[in-house]
């Protein structure tokens, strides 16, 4: 049967679709939509996605706003039970904003948004997210993409296994080249690139596909 | 005699006193009240009327079966077959981009959306044509860093990628910049086209999305005039665009008009309020009782007169049946907007506009948009000068370094180009091109318009403007389907600019004609004229191209830039016409052109991109610098290519019209007709130099100097 | 001196920010009735204040859209 995984939209999620369209095309996957306004019960999913894409067209912080939306209730408590969350972009966003990741996304060093491809390195090693492919090409698209940690917040998530992915040459300022995060669970993981724009060799890469099919690994790893 | 008064309400409405006289004729009234004046202001300003272009307008080429949108709609729908449509149109932003450069072009890609979803088309992609002054010209890096920032902000926001675009630099821009946005959306097989005329009498009016703030007063007139020094005091509030806002209304839009809760649409533009309404009513042949104190205000102290005129951005008027309105109003409300209904549709062809119980104002709409004036302004055309000798500049690295030819990457790396994940062709490609939803086709896209050609001849720049892009397109495969155009040109009451403007639409419209591409769409964009100074003739020109290829997972586009090493490349040329001048000065051109026969032209290239047995790699037509500019253009710091031929500078350096690099995987087999050249030129290798004749450039030298040059020549 | 600089968004311009953050905290359950969202910069400068607000007026906002209010801060 099927996996059943819940695409969250907030208003102004412009990579809804996108994202949709990868999970459902995933062999095993089944996509639902979660509605920003709307409860859900989190005993009928099996993994969620926030998509990327400028929620509350990034006003005031970017996803500060989609983090207090009364989905993101059951976001958190679906993640604290320990379900897959994946978080893309501006999804990445959110989930720092509310407290389930840790660090903040500011402003790209240069200030100006950065449509790029770039490559990825993985970094963990041990969790359900960590990916096969040792390096991967996907693009970015963002203005608040650079991320930041103290110092000794750095060694903490280094030494816990928490850096996910790295940027092979750092396009935004990222705090130790980071482009992914894993919470301290591992169970929830978040990325600035976009997975959804590398799923066939015509989009320029299928390296995005990966991290799709990590929402079919069990979550009791 | 005229009063002062009068005097001065002229030139505060922006009507001429032929026009006041003939609307108070047409109204059979002695004198004009406040609201009347404001409706005939804004309705009679050249951006609403195209009084004075009309006339050239009409001759266009735009008979075509494909076409399936009526006359007077927001954009030109054409059909792709295979149930699937697409709506596109470009439209300038210049004047309001030029006061406020970040909240102009941002409104200008808002206000370009808002044309195809009213339709009901979805928004697929957006492609933007830009001109500014030239390198070291008084706020260059101002305008081009908030141009560009603000056409960024507002479509990656909004979430639909920017695919493909023309930066220029020219001095007759220096005073002057043109921000031309356009934008394509897409009908799948169970969409419905949305007309904006209102047909059932009794339906409801309802004013939908943002509500309405002091923004804009007065801006449909403003753009048709020129700029003076006064300018400044007469700035009306600046419109700010808010993209958020847009993509609520965007989706909201069309899941009303998917469920067929709607009966017509209209966007709310120029002219805000009273353009929409009284072009609602007139399209229709119906009238509208319209009550302005029912519209959702920002500001509570707004006139009446404010409520019609203001361009508060995010906003649209639409007709529905009565018992349709809770559920539009649920719609709205899960979008976070506002849907209110301002009155009805009546049978009789008359606008009624209340305030708070009284009748404010009761007109024909037929009297101000159907009998608006026109004008046949006197114009004269340039003659064309034929050189015997065309001598052209062999500057390859001074060219590469200019800003014609700098490196246009700082401004695409801020468009999110991918948004959508249908992109096949991003920025970095001489086309744009995205895949249909349902079909798995794609469309492409290019832009065009060369100054350089514009002022030798501007019979041949009109031309040019199609064909130069209708060939990047069939160069990949893509047969040219439809045309829009966005035409900015100075003041009309010269008669040399009108010269150019006729010349130039007869060479667009016979070239367009020559490839059976109807022009379906465009905006006309007049007194782009600053202290006397005129713009370069420029009509832009957006040309859509159909590729009948599945785009599967492994499909390959034929790309703009050497892909393999070891391929063969080709010359395949048309040239009949050879011209020189990449760097603007010393123009000169030499030959003819033939419209029949680049026609053909492009069928063969579009043969050759889609077969598959000599599989094409890349190609891109031939621009500044000629062959050698498209030949460095096409290496990288990976693969560079070794020029195996002997051919002369002139040969190597010139533009033509028309001429095609094409980069082959295996040896072409192909039969060209004779009066076509077929030239190879060598072998891509491996490493990035680039050699001919004595030379040998360091590709990625020159191509990270190229980009450091854009900064430093327009200072960002 | 310390100088705060406060940039809000002009009366009759459209604030899109504050729009959208009004509607977050009014879903959230507060009432409100207006909310603008702007800019606050501070400046250390030895320099009077028609001099701070040169520097306003050379980058820190823009006239056409916005309102700025220089004042003294408590060193």
């Amino acid at each position: 049967m099927s996996r059943k995984i819940g695409v969250v939209r907030f208003l102004g999620t412009n990579c809804d679709a996108d994202v949709y369209r990868a999970v459902d095309s995933t062999n095993g996957l089944e996509a639902h939509w979660l509605w920003y306004e709307d409860h859900f019960n989190i005993n009928d999913y099996d993994g969620l996605v926030l998509p990327g894409g400028f929620s509350y067209g990034d006003y005031l912080r970017s996803g500060a706003l989609a983090a207090k939306t009364t989905v993101m209730d059951d976001v958190e408590a679906f993640a604290k039970q320990g379900g897959p969350v994946l978080g893309i972009c501006n999804g990445f966003q959110v989930l720092t904003e509310r407290g389930l990741l840790p660090g903040a996304l500011v402003k790209n060093k240069e200030l100006s948004f950065i449509d790029r491809w770039v490559t990825l390195k993985s970094e963990s090693k041990n969790s359900l997210w960590s990916l096969n492919e040792k390096e991967c090409r996907i693009p970015i698209a963002h203005g608040d993409g650079c991320f930041y940690v103290t110092n000794s917040e750095l060694e903490t998530l280094r030494s816990k296994d928490q850096v996910w992915l790295t940027y092979k040459d750092n396009p935004n300022g990222s705090v130790g080249d980071i482009a992914g995060v894993l919470n301290e669970d591992k169970n929830v993981a978040a990325l600035m690139p976009h997975p959804e724009r590398a799923m066939s060799t015509w989009m320029g890469s299928q390296h995005g596909k990966e991290f799709f099919e990590k929402l079919l690994v069990n979550k009791d790893i | 005699m005229e009063s002062k008064n009068l005097v001065e309400k002229l030139k505060h409405y922006g009507l001429s006193k032929n026009e006041y006289d003939y609307a108070l004729k047409l109204l059979k009234k002695e004198n004009l009240t406040d609201i009347e004046w404001a409706l005939f202001s804004s309705l009679w300003s050249e951006h609403c009327s195209y009084k004075s272009s009309k006339t050239f307008l009409r001759k266009l080429y735009n008979t075509s079966d494909r076409i399936v949108s009526e006359e007077g709609e927001n954009a030109g729908v054409v059909d792709l077959g295979e149930g699937e449509r697409i709506a596109f149109k470009m439209e300038s932003h210049n004047h309001p981009s030029f006061i406020e450069p970040f909240q102009g072009a941002a409104t200008g890609v808002g206000g370009i959306l808002r044309d195809i979803f009213t339709m009901g088309a979805r928004p697929i992609a957006l492609a933007n044509y830009l001109c500014f002054g030239e390198s070291g010209s008084n706020r260059l890096s101002e305008l081009v860093s908030g141009v560009v920032s603000g056409i960024s902000f507002y479509g990656n926001c909004v979430g639909v990628p920017n695919v493909t675009g023309k930066t220029k630099f020219h001095s007759s821009y220096n005073k002057n910049n043109l921000v031309n946005a356009f934008a394509l959306g897409y009908y799948g097989k169970e969409d419905k086209i949305i007309s904006s005329k209102i047909k059932i009498p009794g339906n409801l009016l309802v004013y939908v999305g943002a509500k309405t703030g002091r923004d804009g007063v007065h801006g449909a007139s403003m753009a048709s005039e020129s700029f003076d020094k006064d300018s400044e005091s007469k700035r009306p509030t600046i419109q700010i665009g808010d993209p958020f806002y847009e993509k609520c209304l965007i989706e909201s839009c069309l899941e009303v008009m998917k469920s067929g809760l709607v009966e017509a649409v209209q966007d709310m533009g120029a002219a805000g309020l009273t353009s929409s309404s009284f072009e609602m009513s007139y399209g229709g042949g119906l009238g509208l009782e319209l009550d302005l104190s029912k519209v959702p205000l920002r500001d509570q102290t707004l006139t009446p007169e404010e409520i019609l005129l203001s361009e508060s951005q995010e906003r649209m008027l639409l007709t529905c049946k009565a018992e349709n309105l809770d559920k539009i109003e649920m719609v709205f409300k899960k979008w976070g907007l506002d849907a209110v209904c301002v009155g009805h549709v009546r049978k009789e062809p008359e606008i009624l506009l209340l305030w708070k119980g009284d009748t404010l104002c009761k007109i024909d709409p037929n009297l101000i948009v159907g009998k608006a004036p026109e004008y046949n302004h006197e114009f004269e055309t340039k003659m064309f000068i034929e050189n015997d000798q065309v001598e052209s500049s062999t500057d390859l690295l001074g060219y590469f370094h200019s800003v014609h030819g700098a490196s246009k990457e700082w401004v695409y790396d801020q468009y999110d180009q991918r948004v959508g994940a249908s992109t096949l062709l991003d920025c970095s490609e001489q086309i744009g091109a995205v895949v249909l939803p349902e079909s798995k086709r794609s469309v492409g896209i290019a832009l065009g318009c060369r100054q350089k050609l514009m002022s030798l001849n501007p019979f041949f720049g009109g031309a040019d403007a199609f064909l130069h892009p209708a060939l990047a397109l069939s160069s990949k495969g893509y047969e040219p389907w439809a045309v829009t155009d966005c035409l900015n040109f100075g003041n009309p009451l010269r008669p040399e600019v009108m010269g150019d403007f006729a010349s130039s639409l007869k060479g667009l419209s016979l070239a367009c004609e020559s490839f059976k591409s109807p022009i379906i769409s465009g905006n006309v964009s007049l007194f782009n004229e600053t202290e006397g100074e005129n713009i370069c003739p420029t009509p832009s020109v957006g040309v859509v191209g159909l590729n009948t290829q599945k785009v599967l997972d492994d499909y390959e586009p034929v790309r703009s830039s050497f892909q393999n090493v070891g391929s063969e490349v080709y010359l395949l040329s048309c040239r009949d016409f050879i011209w020189s001048g990449a760097f603007l000065e010393n123009i000169q051109g030499s030959g003819d052109l033939e419209f029949k026969k680049v026609n053909e032209f492009s069928k063969i290239l579009i043969e050759i991109a889609r077969s598959k047995k000599s599989s094409l790699l890349s190609s891109r037509v031939v621009g500044s610098m000629g062959l050698m500019g498209s030949l460095f253009k096409m290496s990288s710091k990976n693969i560079g290519f070794d020029l195996d031929v002997e051919i002369d500078d002139e040969r190597l350096f010139s533009e033509s019209l028309y001429e095609v690099v094409l980069e082959f995987k295996n040896s072409p087999d192909l039969d060209i007709p004779e009066d076509f050249g077929f030239v190879y030129l060598g072998q891509t290798k491996e490493g990035g130099e680039l050699k001919y004749s004595e030379s040998i450039i360091d590709v990625e030298r020159l191509k990270k100097e190229s980009k450091d040059s854009w900064n430093k020549k327009v200072g960002v | 001196m310390k100088y705060g600089i406060r940039v809000m968004p002009k009366k009759d311009v459209l604030d899109s920010q504050g729009r959208a953050v009004k509607q977050v905290l009014e879903r959230g359950g507060f009432s409100l009735s207006e909310c603008k969202v702007g800019r606050y910069v501070e400046i250390e400068s030895e320099k009077n204040k028609d001099e701070l607000l040169k520097m306003a007026d050379y980058v820190l906002f823009n006239p056409l859209i916005e309102d700025i209010e220089v004042f003294e801060v408590e060193a």
